[in-house]
């Protein structure tokens, strides 16, 4: 049997499209975007950070554009990504610089600056509140004017943009081992394909921009029985990351005369992992390894599931494939995932047909 | 004032201020258009604690404006979609890099509004640090 070609099915198509937009205005509800930005901001960081293109506003309007669906949102924003030149690459950002809005430690009571709780759903009863109906703007705005007018603490000295690394102190007692400061320019999955095995700066990258349901899952395989882990958090930070680029015409990069571009929100987390370590004189002795997790917005479930996963494939132990690198790293991005699982639904007619055939000559 | 901290005034204070500035410089000189403001892409390279690497972090949306002023030439780049800003952050630029006298007098201005966006930030910190905790030892 040959291929066959055909074609049709425009007009089916054309319709379908518009019934698309018919869904998503039936019921004669406009969002504006400048609605979603504001009131959907956990959605906005998840996509962000899946599709790795900072913009609040773009990824409003895929929202929009989308109904709310994450992968189809994600995939809008990275097909847009692609038609845009990457003029610059920034100075290089450490969370040293974060201009925190939230910083807690699971291993430590007491920490330098202290535990802020910041904006956190950790502390709610997760009870619908029902009386959100009722809400107005009159309400918001109302609200809103209060919450300003309360006063904020006056006697408490804390930076929180010179916050120290609750990991430092650990580091000075040696408890951590401590690394030299590695410069190597960092290689990039989006203009080159991945091969295996793959460098720790490849790692990250994909991890960061993985789906965030994708990188939880595994990170609660690797913690439920894949490795059997139970690490600590060492330090979880949420705030703001200044962001500074080079003078393209200038030899000279002095950080003086670099240019503020803006800002972004990060969620970073050290997580903690008891290893036991043989040290040269044949004595095994135990230390703490960290796993690294960082993402876009505020994530924090994406961000620690993210440092367990660091810390597995750092380990790459034979026995779990969330230590494997081809199994984690080839399956949590998100257009990669969904698009391949979409191909499904397009014509498979010849070969269905051919494995047809087959069936019905075994059934002979 | 050097780039960096001006840049950091301009963008993060009142659009006002930019647009206050760059007026001022296209009322009296020829401010030439190299390069209208469009849409582009920043790489965010970031370092890691757990073994003190590179990696990159993900893009940035930013608009990009390049203007000349006397053969000098000035760059606006800011975060998210502003052309106006990014043009008024370009003539700025050209305007301090061809050091004309105009830029003398913007050092108290831009130190007003930076007061004004520290002490913005300086509310917004006593407000974050009310939600730190105060632990005390239970007496069981």
């Amino acid at each position: 049997m040959g291929y066959v070609a055909v074609k049709g099915g425009i007009q089916a198509i054309e319709e379908s499209i518009k019934r698309l937009k018919y869904e998503r205005l039936k019921k004669g509800t406009v969002l504006k975007f400048q609605q979603i930005e504001g009131g959907m901001r956990c959605l906005i960081d998840q996509v962000m950070s899946e599709s790795s293109l900072y913009s609040e506003t773009l990824a409003a309007m895929a929202i929009k554009q989308a109904e709310g669906s994450p992968e189809e949102a994600v995939f809008l924003l990275r097909a847009y990504r692609s038609t845009l030149p990457r003029k610059h690459y920034s100075r290089t950002v450490q969370s040293e610089d974060m201009s925190v809005e939230r910083r807690i430690s699971s291993s430590f009571k007491e920490i330098p600056g202290g535990q802020i709780l910041g904006t956190a759903n950790d502390y709610t009863h997760r009870l619908i509140d029902f009386d959100l109906n009722e809400e107005t703007e009159h309400d918001a705005l109302e609200w809103l004017r209060e919450y300003a007018l309360e006063r904020g603490v006056d006697n408490d000295q804390a930076d929180l943009s010179n916050l120290p690394k609750t990991l430092d102190y650990l580091r000075e007692e040696g408890l951590i081992p401590t690394f030299e400061i590695n410069s190597d320019e960092p290689d990039d999955v989006t203009k080159e394909s991945l091969h295996f095995p793959t460098s720790r700066s490849q790692r990250l990258q994909i991890l960061t921009r993985g789906q965030t349901g994708a990188v939880t899952s595994l990170g609660y395989a690797a913690l439920r029985s894949y490795g059997a882990l139970h690490p600590t958090v060492g330090e979880l930070r949420i705030g703001k990351l200044p962001i500074y680029v080079d003078s393209p015409f200038q030899d000279q990069k002095e950080d003086e005369d670099a240019y503020y571009i803006g800002e972004i929100k990060v969620t970073e987390v050290e997580t903690l992992f008891p290893a036991e370590v043989q040290k040269g004189n044949g004595e095994k002795e135990i230390e703490f390894e960290i796993g690294y997790g960082i993402c876009y917005g505020q994530n924090e479930t994406k961000a620690i599931a993210m440092s367990i996963l660091d810390r597995c494939l750092e380990t790459a132990n034979p026995e779990y494939p969330t230590h494997n690198e081809e199994f984690v790293l080839l399956h949590i991005d998100s257009v990669e995932s969904t698009g391949f699982i979409s191909h499904l639904k397009l014509p498979h007619y010849v070969t269905f047909q051919s494995k047809l055939d087959s069936v019905r000559k075994t059934k002979k | 004032m050097i780039r960096k901290r001006r840049t950091m005034i301009l963008i993060k204070g009142s659009s006002d201020v930019p647009a206050k500035l760059a007026q001022e410089i296209q009322d009296s000189y020829e401010v030439k258009t190299i390069e209208e403001s469009n849409n582009g892409l920043v790489m965010i390279k970031a370092r890691e604690k757990a073994k003190q690497s590179l990696f990159y972090l993900g893009e940035v949306l930013i608009t990009e404006c390049k203007v000349m002023i006397n053969g000098f030439l000035g760059i606006g780049m800011v975060q998210g979609h502003q052309p106006e800003l990014a043009h008024n952050l370009a003539v700025i630029d050209a305007a301090y890099n061809a050091s004309l006298a105009e830029t003398d007098a913007w050092t108290k201005v831009l130190l007003i509004e930076e007061n004004r966006i520290n002490e913005e930030n300086q509310t917004f910190m006593n407000k974050v640090l009310k939600t730190k905790v105060n632990f005390d030892t239970m007496n069981v």
